[in-house]
């Protein structure tokens, strides 16, 4: 595996939990700290605690360094790279999609052509 | 897996009977006609219709350039209503190798695709998610951990709108 596959599977891993995914849509509005974040859940703050470890872990967010306040920052990079990834997936299947659309066409006439071959064989 | 990942879905509707859609899925003669980005020919197509069986395709700029590999490993053939199938990137042996055309896309992906007709018209829905990003991964991911990017980087406007797609 290479080191970018890692990081995305670990990426999309830590965005795999809906709490998770709150956080960082909380942190998307600015730096908070752990109470901050954890106020609006119904969990234990070892429990969010341990999410925001997860997140730490893939990168998508970063830990003040003052022993008493570490505010956490989302950080935006794996996210974009994330997003980059479903893109060019979608993309990959859309532009397929757009030239089947012509290709059925073509696929059709052909299959008429062929009926209407074996149609007049058999009248002979 | 990451079961409660939920997948991303792309749709599209054809002015053509199922059968032919199908047909147009799992067929090299004709796969090589419309699979691939923009951009992209299919200059080898080898296809092993069966659960376990492989679908294996080399496309190549059409401006020149290396070829690229890639490959679906069936997981359930439900003619002509469903395909069930891991993607990833290939060699020409079909072997993983997870080699890519961009840096971040080769992870394997879990994908269906299903196949609905109505009035003559055939709806191809085509769900996929990341897979095998599992625990393990991340703990033999955190054993060998290497040193990672620095910094922010990308916009929040992407963030949010990828955090849109799984809602």
């Amino acid at each position: 595996m290479t080191i970018a596959t890692d990081r995305l599977s670990f990426t999309f891993a830590a965005l795999a939990d809906p709490t998770r995914r709150e956080i960082l849509k909380r942190l998307a509005k600015g730096e908070a700290s752990v109470l901050d974040i954890a106020r609006p859940f119904k969990i234990s703050l070892p429990a969010v605690s341990k999410h925001l470890k997860v997140l730490e872990k893939a990168r998508l967010i970063s830990r003040g360094r003052s022993a008493q306040y570490r505010p956490c920052t989302l950080e935006a990079e794996p996210l974009k790279e994330a997003a980059d990834w479903v893109d060019q997936y979608r993309e990959f299947w859309e532009q397929s999609f757009d030239r089947l659309g012509d290709y059925l066409k073509t696929m059709q006439l052909h299959e008429a052509k062929k009926n209407a071959a074996s149609r007049s064989r058999k009248r002979r | 897996m990451t079961p409660d990942l939920q997948p991303f879905v792309i749709s599209r509707t054809f002015d053509a009977p199922r059968d032919l859609v199908w047909k147009a899925h799992t067929q090299c003669e004709h796969l090589r006609h419309w699979w691939g980005p923009k951009g992209f020919k299919i200059t080898d197509c080898k296809i092993d219709l069966r659960p376990g069986g492989t679908f294996l395709y080399g496309m190549q700029p059409v401006s020149g350039g290396d070829k690229i590999w890639g490959k679906f490993v069936y997981r359930e053939i439900d003619e002509p209503e469903k395909l069930v199938f891991v993607v990833s990137f290939s060699d020409e042996n079909a072997g993983i190798t997870r080699h890519s055309m961009s840096s971040v896309w080769p992870l394997e992906i879990f994908g269906t695709s299903t196949f609905s007709e109505e009035n003559g018209k055939t709806t191809v829905t085509v769900s996929w998610k990341p897979f095998n990003a599992t625990e393990e991964e991340i703990d033999a991911f955190e054993a060998g951990r290497p040193s990672m990017m620095q910094g922010f980087g990308g916009t929040f406007d992407q963030f949010e709108e990828y955090l849109k797609t799984f809602d």
